[in-house]
C-alpha cells in the first residue's frame, strides 16, 4: 500500500528514532537548568533536604539514599544515612566524597554551593519550594521522573489526591469557617502568614488562618492582635507531647487570652510539628486532622 | 645576626611553612584521608579523590595563597605609595566599592558569570576598579597630585559605597546569606578557574613592583628628592597605584573583602627583614600567601560549618603582630 521506496526510509526513520532514544533525555529543574536524565533508576542519591528524602522514602528509593542533610530524621531511617551538612550548609567536600549519580536540592539550598557542586560535574536537579498543598503532587512527580520511577509517584499521588478529595468531598457543605491561629514551634508567637503553604493547609481543612493578610511565609504575631482576632481555634506545633503541653499553658497564661473563644472552648491542638514543616506526604496526614479537628460533624469518625 | 643572614632564616622559613600548608591544606577537610591516600592517589588516580584533593582542596590552597599574595603586595605599595603606615589596599575605595557591586550583584540576582568570575565577582572587579578610577580623578583634579587627597577622597567614597552596601541589605535582606559571603570573604566556592584568572596578574604585578622597587625606595626621600635623582615620579606612581588596585579588585572579586592581610603582613615583614622594597615586595607576597593559606584552613576546619575567612585574619593577625610591634621595641 506505499510506494516501494517507502519501507526502506521508514526503516530508516525508526532506526534514527530508536537510537535518539538511546540519547539520554534532557529535562529541565526548577531553575530552568537542563538535566539529563539517567540511563536507569540513580543508585546512589544525595538528599539536600528532609522533604526530599521523606519522597524519596516514599517512592522506595530509601535504600539509594546515600547522603541526606542533618534534618532529614524521617522516615527515622533516614536518621543513619551519612550528613552532608544542613541546609544551608551543605559541604560540598562530603557530597562528591559520597560518589552520587543524583543530587536532589532545593531553592532554600545557597545557589552558589548548588553551583559549585554542578561545576564538580555532580549531576544536581533543583526543586522549588512548594507554597501550596496542590503543589506536592508535581513535586514528586518531578522526583520521580528524575529517579526513574514515574510509576511509584503515580501511585503515590492518586492515593494522597484521593485522601485530599475525601477531605474535599467530607467539607462540602460545611456551615461556617472556624478563625484559626497557628503557633509555631520554639518561642514567641511565631505563625505562618498568607504565603505559606501551611496558610493553604489551613484554608484546605475549612478554617481561615486569622493571619493570611499578612504577605509573608513566617512572622511573629502580635498578642494584641490574637485577642481581637479571637481565634475559634489554635493549632500548636509540638514535637513532643510536652511541648504542647507547656505551649498550651503558656499560651492561656498569656494576659488577655482567657477570654479568645478557643482558650475558652479548650479547642486548642497539637500538631507534630515534624510532618507538619516538611513539604512532603505526611502533609496530608497533617490536613485530614486539621479538617477533623475543626469539622468534627462533617468529618467525625472518618479519618 | 646580620641583615642578609636574617633574611636567608625569614624566607627558608616562610618556605617551609608555605609548602607545609599546601600539604596540610590538601589532606585536611570533612572527608578524613592520610597522607597514605594521598600516596595511593598520586599512584593510582581516582575519580573522587581526584575530585577532593585537586578540583576542591588544591585549587582552594593555590587560591587562597594567590590571594593572600596579592593582597599582601597591594598592601606593601600602598604604604610604600603613600608613606604611611595605616594604609592598606582597601583605603582607595577597592573593597568598598567591590563590596557594593557584589551587593548589588546578589540583590538583583546578576549571574553573568565571565573570565572564571561569578556574576557578582565579576560586579565586584568592575565596580572595585571603578571606584579607585574615579578617586584617582577626583584627585587630580585638584591642581597637580597630592597624596593626601587621594586618601581622604578614597575615604570618602568608601565610606559612601559603604552606605550604599547597608542599604541594598537593607532592602533585600533574603539575600544576606549571599552577602556575608562578600563582606567577610571566603573560599568555599574556590576552583581552577578563579586562580587561572588572577594567576597571571599577580605574578605580572608582583615582577613589575620587583623592578620597579629601587624608584619606590627613592619616594621615601620625597618626590622632589626622588625627581632630582633621576626617577619618573609621577609615571612611577601611577604604575604603583594601578597595580595595588587591580591587585586588590582581583582578590575581592574571587573571595570577598579580606581585611587586614593587606594591612599587617608588609607591616610583620618589615619587621624582620627591613624596609628595602625590593626585598619586602617578595617576602610580603610569600608571607601574604602563607598566611591566607593557614587562615583558611583554619576557616575550614574550626567549626562544622565554615567560618568566613575574614573573622580569622583578624583574629589571628592582630595579636601576632602586637607582639611583633612590642618585641622590636
Amino acid at each position: 500500500m506505499y510506494p516501494r521506496y517507502v519501507s526502506p526510509f521508514l526503516a530508516a526513520l525508526s532506526l534514527l528514532l530508536m537510537s535518539a532514544s538511546a540519547v539520554p533525555q534532557v529535562i529541565k529543574d526548577d531553575l530552568g537548568r537542563p538535566f539529563p536524565l539517567p540511563a536507569r533508576v540513580p543508585e546512589r542519591i544525595v538528599s539536600m533536604a528532609p522533604n526530599i528524602t521523606e519522597i524519596l522514602f516514599a517512592l522506595g528509593l530509601g535504600g539509594r539514599v546515600v547522603g541526606v542533610t542533618r534534618f532529614c530524621d524521617w522516615p527515622p531511617e533516614a536518621a543513619a544515612i551519612p550528613k552532608i551538612g544542613g541546609l544551608i550548609d551543605p559541604n560540598i567536600e562530603v557530597i562528591r566524597s559520597l560518589d552520587p549519580d543524583l543530587v536532589i536540592a532545593f531553592r532554600g539550598n545557597p545557589l552558589r554551593l548548588v553551583e559549585r557542586a554542578r561545576k564538580l560535574g555532580l549531576p544536581v536537579f533543583v526543586l522549588d519550594i512548594g507554597e501550596d498543598l496542590d503543589e506536592l503532587f508535581p513535586l514528586i512527580e518531578r522526583i520521580g521522573r528524575v529517579t526513574l520511577t514515574e510509576a511509584r509517584a503515580a501511585d503515590l499521588t492518586a492515593g494522597l489526591r484521593s485522601r485530599v478529595d475525601a477531605v474535599d468531598a467530607g467539607l462540602r457543605g460545611m456551615v461556617s469557617r472556624p478563625k484559626v491561629f497557628a503557633l509555631l514551634y520554639g518561642q514567641g508567637l511565631w505563625t505562618c502568614g498568607g504565603e505559606s503553604y501551611l496558610d493553604n493547609l489551613i484554608a484546605r481543612a475549612g478554617g481561615v488562618n486569622v493571619a493570611a493578610s499578612l504577605p509573608k511565609k513566617w512572622a511573629l504575631y502580635k498578642r494584641e492582635r490574637i485577642i481581637k482576632d479571637d481565634p475559634d481555634a489554635v493549632f500548636i506545633l509540638a514535637r513532643t507531647a510536652a511541648d504542647f503541653t507547656s505551649g498550651r499553658d503558656r499560651l492561656a497564661r498569656t494576659p488577655g487570652m482567657v477570654g479568645v473563644t478557643a482558650v475558652r472552648t479548650g479547642r486548642i491542638f497539637e500538631l507534630d510539628e515534624n510532618a507538619a514543616s516538611r513539604f512532603g506526604p505526611r502533609l496530608v496526614d497533617v490536613l485530614v486532622r486539621m479538617a477533623t479537628l475543626l469539622h468534627p460533624e462533617k468529618l467525625g469518625g472518618r479519618t | 645576626m646580620s641583615r642578609k643572614a636574617g633574611r636567608r632564616l625569614f624566607w627558608a622559613v616562610s618556605l617551609f611553612l608555605c609548602l607545609a600548608g599546601f600539604f596540610l591544606s590538601v589532606l585536611t577537610g570533612p572527608v578524613r584521608t592520610t597522607p597514605g591516600d594521598l600516596i595511593n592517589f598520586v599512584k593510582a588516580p581516582d575519580r573522587v579523590l581526584s575530585a577532593i584533593f585537586i578540583d576542591l582542596r588544591l585549587s582552594r590552597a593555590v587560591l587562597a595563597f594567590l590571594v593572600g599574595a596579592a593582597l599582601a603586595l597591594s598592601g606593601a605599595i600602598l604604604q610604600g605609595y603613600f608613606r604611611n603606615p595605616m594604609a592598606d589596599p582597601f583605603v582607595v575605595g577597592v573593597s568598598s566599592g567591590a563590596a557594593l557591586g557584589a551587593v548589588i550583584a546578589t540583590a538583583v540576582g546578576f549571574e553573568a558569570a565571565a573570565f572564571g568570575f561569578s556574576g557578582p565577582g565579576l560586579l565586584a572587579f568592575l565596580s572595585g576598579l571603578g571606584i579607585v578610577s574615579l578617586v584617582y580623578a577626583l584627585s587630580l583634579r585638584r591642581g597637580g597630585f597630592k597624596v593626601e587627597t587621594i586618601l581622604l577622597t578614597g575615604i570618602a567614597a568608601g565610606a559612601l559605597a559603604s552606605s550604599l552596601t547597608s542599604f541594598f541589605l537593607f532592602m533585600r535582606s533574603d539575600s544576606y546569606d549571599q552577602a556575608v559571603f562578600w563582606l567577610l570573604g571566603s573560599f568555599q566556592l574556590a576552583e581552577w578557574g578563579q586562580a587561572a584568572t588572577i594567576a597571571p596578574w599577580v605574578v605580572l604585578c608582583l615582577l613589575a613592583s620587583v623592578w620597579l622597587a629601587r624608584d619606590m625606595d627613592l619616594l621615601a626621600l620625597g618626590d622632589e628628592s626622588a625627581q632630582a635623582l633621576g626617577s619618573p615620579v609621577r609615571r612611577v606612581r601611577k604604575a604603583f597605584l594601578a597595580m595595588s588596585a587591580l591587585l586588590a579588585a582581583l582578590s575581592v572579586a574571587v573571595s570577598g573583602i579580606i581585611g587586614f592581610v593587606g594591612l599587617v603582613v608588609p607591616h610583620w615583614v618589615r619587621i624582620l627583614i627591613g624596609p628595602g622594597h625590593r626585598a619586602l615586595f617578595l617576602s610580603s607576597a610569600l608571607a601574604g600567601g602563607t598566611f591566607l593559606l593557614y587562615c583558611d584552613l583554619l576557616a575550614r576546619t574550626l567549626l562544622p560549618a565554615e567560618l568566613p575567612i575574614g573573622v580569622i585574619t583578624a583574629a589571628v593577625g592582630a595579636p601576632f603582630f602586637l607582639y611583633l610591634l612590642h618585641k622590636k621595641r
